[in-house]
């Protein structure tokens, strides 16, 4: 039970880290990023390839992250000056072209065959969940400080009308680029953890599937809310892992039916709380203005 | 030269179905319809069910499946986009990538992840002896298909969208829906109509590509990149302008595997399309606005 319950704990710690990131991109400053998942592949390959031309891992980490934050805003900057459609399916596409890439030069990637023995920052499946755990909570502590901070303030008067925050005298662009870039590197985090917690990485464990999960724990969490985001992830990312255990009960579905079943929950999960709750179950942080008593 | 040009105008064709399918929703709705290869998986499989499964000739497989894809877009539409009429384009973006998350999983859980095929006939490839001056040319028998079913829809497409009231009633919704709504234009039918319309399209694709190719859940997700990139080269808003990035789209990713090997397709249509998200984000025919 309890290697299950530490995979488990890494599985929520790294999801929650990923959806922080997209809290950044999407609650925050409304970039949505459907190439989430090629991010995280991104920073999980450059990570485990630099351990294996014997880097540090912690130097790894942080060029990895580093360099995922640099790529965000580079891919961002083909289409962040059109709406908000553009910038979904640049991102998906430039994710999906990575895959392939990923696939198909051996000599970069070993395609197929997968990296295996990345080393990790720490020793252990429970330092190392500790680790994951003190990450979260740092990236947590820093993006409810950015919500607060002015950045905060101007991302979300970008979402909500970035005509309205130009005319304000916002540079709506910079800032943007610079909202994408940081939860890039935070996407960027989440997938050298991923590397460096299953110590061997290849093509088919990143797909589309990773962010529709981190849209799902932002959408459910409430958007801008990281409380309600690290809520959502521990409630709902346990739920959905926990169907796992149906399979040696419903004997007669295979695994990958089930497999199919729980993301066709997903799905629904995603349309059901755009339809009936849009709003998330956590509010985000408003800066109340005047007699705080009075009001509301 | 010849033989890649026909190649890449009927890959082209193969594209041109979803991508006015995607186009027609996004000039009436305004919103990029994510779950349009999911919906092309859908119905490429539930003429695999009537073809395969029923036992039924493939023509009236399609005859049958292509109307029911129609169906299935409207029913999602009254299930999903409905209740989410009114919201932002973003959230309704995101809606459709949970629809397409449950279509193709349902696929993947009635059908399974291994690869299908129709049930088709063999037939030897037409030869052109003529034209063998300019490097001859050989025409499968699913290209014949392709090409059939291709112009057929496209023709039937254009001239409901040129000359029926429905046609006209769409365009004035696409160009000015609150004007169409007080000239009396019902805006829940015209949308339903174009969910038809756009859901059936992507069935004939899912056909052809089916036709072409084999049958897996991932097929529709594999196609959405290069019908985004031609559905924006044509001008998103212009549905029948689709059909002609469709086009230049298939010419151009045939004409890229004589230097680029061919699993890099995804990549060339990621090529172009960001090369014209730079340069020029409204398309071809497209009118400088609304990208902004």
């Amino acid at each position: 039970m309890a290697p299950y319950f530490l995979s488990l704990m890494m599985l929520i710690a790294i999801a929650g880290i990923a959806a922080l990131g997209l809290n950044v991109q999407w609650g925050l400053t409304g970039l949505v990023n459907f190439g989430l998942f090629g991010f995280y592949m991104f920073a999980a390959y450059v990570c485990a390839h630099l351990t294996k031309s014997s880097f540090d891992p912690w130097l790894a980490m942080v060029v990895a992250v580093v360099l995922t934050a640099l790529a965000s805003a580079c891919v961002s900057l083909i289409s962040i000056r059109l709406s908000d459609d553009y910038l979904a399916i640049v991102t998906l596409g430039a994710a999906e072209c990575l895959k392939l890439v990923v696939i198909h030069e051996e000599w970069l990637t070993r395609g197929s065959l997968g990296i295996s023995n990345i080393a990790r920052p720490v020793a252990g499946d429970a330092p190392l969940l500790l680790l994951t755990l003190a990450l979260l909570g740092g990236v947590f502590v820093l993006f409810e400080l950015v919500a607060r901070a002015p950045l905060g303030r101007a991302a979300r008067a970008i979402r909500d009308d970035p005509l309205v925050a130009a005319t304000l005298g916002k540079h709506v662009l910079a800032l943007r680029l610079r909202l994408f870039a940081l939860g890039g590197g935070a996407i960027g985090l989440a997938g050298c953890l991923h590397a460096f917690y299953y110590q061997y990485i290849d093509p088919t464990q990143f797909g589309p599937i990773l962010t529709a999960y981190a849209f799902m724990n932002v959408i459910i969490g409430g958007r801008g809310s990281n409380r309600g985001i690290l809520l959502s992830t521990f409630t709902v990312v346990l739920l959905l892992e926990g169907t796992r255990f149906l399979n040696d009960y419903v004997a007669w579905l295979s695994s990958s039916q089930l497999a199919a079943l729980r993301l066709m929950l997903v799905g629904l999960g995603l349309i059901l709380a755009l339809i009936f709750k849009p709003e998330g179950f956590v509010r985000e942080y408003r800066l109340k203005v005047g007699r705080s008593s009075g009001a509301s | 030269m010849l033989q890649i040009l026909f190649n890449g105008l009927v890959s082209g064709l193969l594209v041109a179905l979803p991508a006015l399918a995607l186009a027609l929703s996004f000039s009436i709705l305004r919103f990029a319809n994510f779950a349009l290869g999911a919906m092309l998986t859908l119905g490429a499989y539930v003429i695999y069910f009537f073809n395969v499964v029923l036992g039924w000739p493939i023509q009236f497989a399609a005859l049958v499946g292509i109307p029911l894809g129609g169906l299935i877009a409207v029913a999602v539409d009254w299930l999903v986009y409905l209740p989410l009429r009114g919201r932002s384009g973003v959230t309704l973006l995101v809606a459709s990538m949970g629809v397409a998350l449950v279509m193709e999983n349902a696929v993947r859980f009635a059908a399974g992840g291994t690869p299908l095929g129709y049930d088709v006939e063999p037939a030897r490839p037409t030869r052109f002896p003529s034209l063998d001056v300019l490097g001859g040319l050989r025409v499968n028998h699913e290209q014949w298909l392709i090409a059939a079913v291709g112009l057929s829809s496209l023709v039937v497409v254009w001239a409901l969208f040129s000359y029926s009231r429905l046609g006209r009633a769409m365009r004035a919704v696409a160009d000015n829906a609150a004007l169409a709504a007080v000239r009396g234009v019902s805006l829940n039918r015209t949308v339903a109509a174009m969910w038809f319309v756009s859901g059936a399209l992507a069935t004939a694709g899912g056909l052809l590509i089916g036709l072409d190719a084999t049958l897996d859940p991932q097929m529709g997700w594999n196609y959405l990149l290069p019908v985004f990139a031609a559905a924006i080269l044509g001008g998103i808003d212009k549905p029948m302008a689709a059909v002609f990035g469709a086009l230049v789209m298939g010419v151009a990713s045939e004409l890229s595997t004589l230097v680029i090997p061919s699993h890099y397709r995804t990549v060339v249509a990621f090529g172009v399309l960001a090369a014209l998200l730079l340069v020029r984000p409204w398309g071809v025919f497209g009118q400088a606005r609304v990208t902004r």
